[in-house]
């Protein structure tokens, strides 16, 4: 009954990795794909080439940081909101506008924000005397990347504070009336029954907030360009641009072959993380 | 304790809202004031100039009816998919336990990764610059995310009031369609809201795909804003907040439906 369906699915889902590995193995431009075969020789150019390499590495810092910052900001700020109160409610409607925002508009109003000129970040720090002058915070390598970071831990902070608000109260109540009787302290309840018993829950949100920072790349597009130099460019802005802008389709798809190996690997680790993890602290 | 629980949640307000202020407040200021300050509020008085000249400079309505039509488009299209699809893997658990994961899998994939191929099959079909062509990519793309919130909610729902229609001879469509989808509209209403806003943010795609105003979304509208006309920072807040106001509207009135999707299908 279903076959149709299904099928559409299998197709959309193996044709692109069937035509990118057969793409990765060929000569190809965007124009004219398929030239020659060239067996790995893609492969052993991206393997060679320092952009590529420093892409997958800027990706990896920016995703596992922004992945731990908003986990412990959101986890700390469902703690702290973990109440039915008016507050609670009001932090919940305003967590959603973050990250349904189209980050293209989030992007251009952060640009103004960080404006070495007429920026609202430069505006105040200077008044505030943090800064003694203004600073070209999307003009600075390293602090390029921080920026944009920040960027994304303002978009996705709230969503794992909704989330977490959610493992929060699937929390049974028996464990802690229980350390309520033996006259534990809120720290120790918070570190032997809290702690313990959102990990799962936790763990998942992480790795959900993890494979979405490793797509990241609206913000580097409209914030930086991959720039200064090539100190903001990820993994899939340094593919666009040779897919796109060098039109090298060949080379783009045997790195999108090896970005797809890198995170099948990394996601299959932290898969086998959270089974060991339910199974010692999960239901 | 009290006062610096209230400190620390007031902070994180402060930092949620005030880019979101300094859009509106952005959008208000003159271009001059714009240039030569970074202030949150507006020191010359409010003027509306930059929306003017926001909705002169650039076909923004033609950039958010593109991005309505490929919006609907796709979201019907993913849940005429993904509705039977889920029911299947809930219900006679078809294609086992790889099917499944295998769908939820290609969500781990970042989009760049089928650029290219999407790219030459939309061109050799002739759906490049066609609202219908971004369509489709953003059905593709949504379709893990559609499938993995409906099996959420397929699961509650009591196979022993299907087995009871079956009885009477219902087919598995009558069922599916006279008894399943009602009890679980909520879900289908919260899935189709999430796809909805997926595909108006969505931006690689249709930076790949679409060349003209015949197709270009509004994503696309606000990054050509920055090129051609230098960076007017009040006429592009101006846009934005166009853009962001449907969103917003939509999440208000189905806050509720938005929130129970998300919590429910994103912790298990």
């Amino acid at each position: 009954m279903v076959l149709p369906a299904i099928l559409t699915l299998l197709f959309f889902s193996l044709y692109p990795l069937i035509y990118s590995l057969a793409l990765s193995l060929s000569d190809s431009q965007l124009a004219r794909p398929f030239r020659a075969f060239v067996a790995f020789k893609n492969y052993s150019d991206a393997i060679a080439d320092a952009l590529f390499r420093g892409s997958i590495g800027l990706t990896l810092i920016y995703a596992f940081g922004v992945t731990a910052i908003e986990t412990v900001i959101g986890f700390g700020l469902a703690l702290l909101l973990n109440l039915e109160s008016g507050a609670s409610r009001f932090a919940r409607t305003l967590g959603l506008l973050p990250f349904i925002t189209p980050p293209v508009a989030i992007a251009a109003i952060w640009r103004l924000i960080y404006d070495p000129s007429s920026g609202l970040l430069n505006h105040y720090l200077v008044r505030a005397g943090i800064l003694e002058q203004n600073v070209a915070f999307l003009g600075i390598p390293g602090l390029a990347m921080v920026s944009v970071m920040l960027v994304d831990i303002w978009q996705w902070t709230p969503f794992v504070f909704l989330l977490s608000l959610a493992v929060l109260a699937s929390l049974p109540h028996e464990p802690y009336e229980a350390a309520a009787v033996d006259g534990a302290s809120p720290w120790q309840q918070f570190i032997h029954i809290t702690l313990p018993l959102c990990l799962p829950g936790i763990l998942i949100i992480a790795i959900l907030r993890l494979i979405g920072a490793m797509k990241v790349f609206d913000l580097v597009f409209m914030l930086t360009f991959g720039g200064p130099g090539s100190s903001t460019q990820v993994s899939s802005f340094y593919i666009y641009k040779v897919a796109f802008q060098q039109f090298k389709t060949g080379y783009a798809s045997a790195m999108t072959v090896i970005l797809i190996i890198v995170l099948t690997i990394l996601v299959t680790l932290l898969i086998g993380l959270y089974r060991r993890v339910q199974q010692r602290y999960g239901p | 304790m009290r006062i610096s629980r209230w400190t620390i949640v007031g902070l994180l307000l402060g930092f949620t809202l005030i880019p979101l202020v300094f859009m509106v407040t952005t959008s208000l200021k003159s271009p001059i004031e714009i240039r030569i300050s970074g202030s949150l509020l507006p020191a010359e008085g409010i003027f509306w100039v930059n929306w003017e000249r926001a909705f002169r400079n650039v076909p923004l309505p033609n950039y958010l009816l593109n991005s309505l039509i490929v919006g609907v488009i796709s979201t019907v299209m993913t849940l005429l998919i993904a509705t039977p699809v889920s029911y299947a893997f809930v219900r006679f658990q078809a294609g086992g336990r790889f099917l499944p994961s295998w769908i939820l899998g290609t969500y781990i994939a970042p989009p760049i990764v089928i650029s290219v191929p999407v790219f030459m099959l939309m061109r050799s079909i002739g759906l490049v610059d066609r609202p219908l062509g971004l369509a489709l990519v953003h059905m593709v793309a949504n379709l893990p995310v559609a499938t993995w919130m409906l099996m959420d909610f397929m699961r509650v729902v009591p196979a022993e009031i299907e087995e009871a229609a079956q009885m009477d001879g219902a087919s598995h469509w009558g069922v599916l369609l006279r008894i399943v989808t009602p009890l679980i509209l909520p879900g289908l209403v919260a899935t189709a809201i999430i796809c909805l806003i997926l595909s108006w943010n969505e931006f690689l795609f249709a930076l790949i795909l679409t060349y003209s105003l015949r197709s270009q979304t509004f994503p696309i509208g606000i990054s050509e804003f920055q090129g051609e006309h230098g960076l007017q920072f009040g006429e592009i807040s101006a846009a934005a907040l166009t853009g962001i106001l449907p969103v917003y509207l939509l999440a208000m009135f189905f806050q509720r439906y938005l929130i129970h999707g998300l919590t429910r299908g994103g912790i298990k």
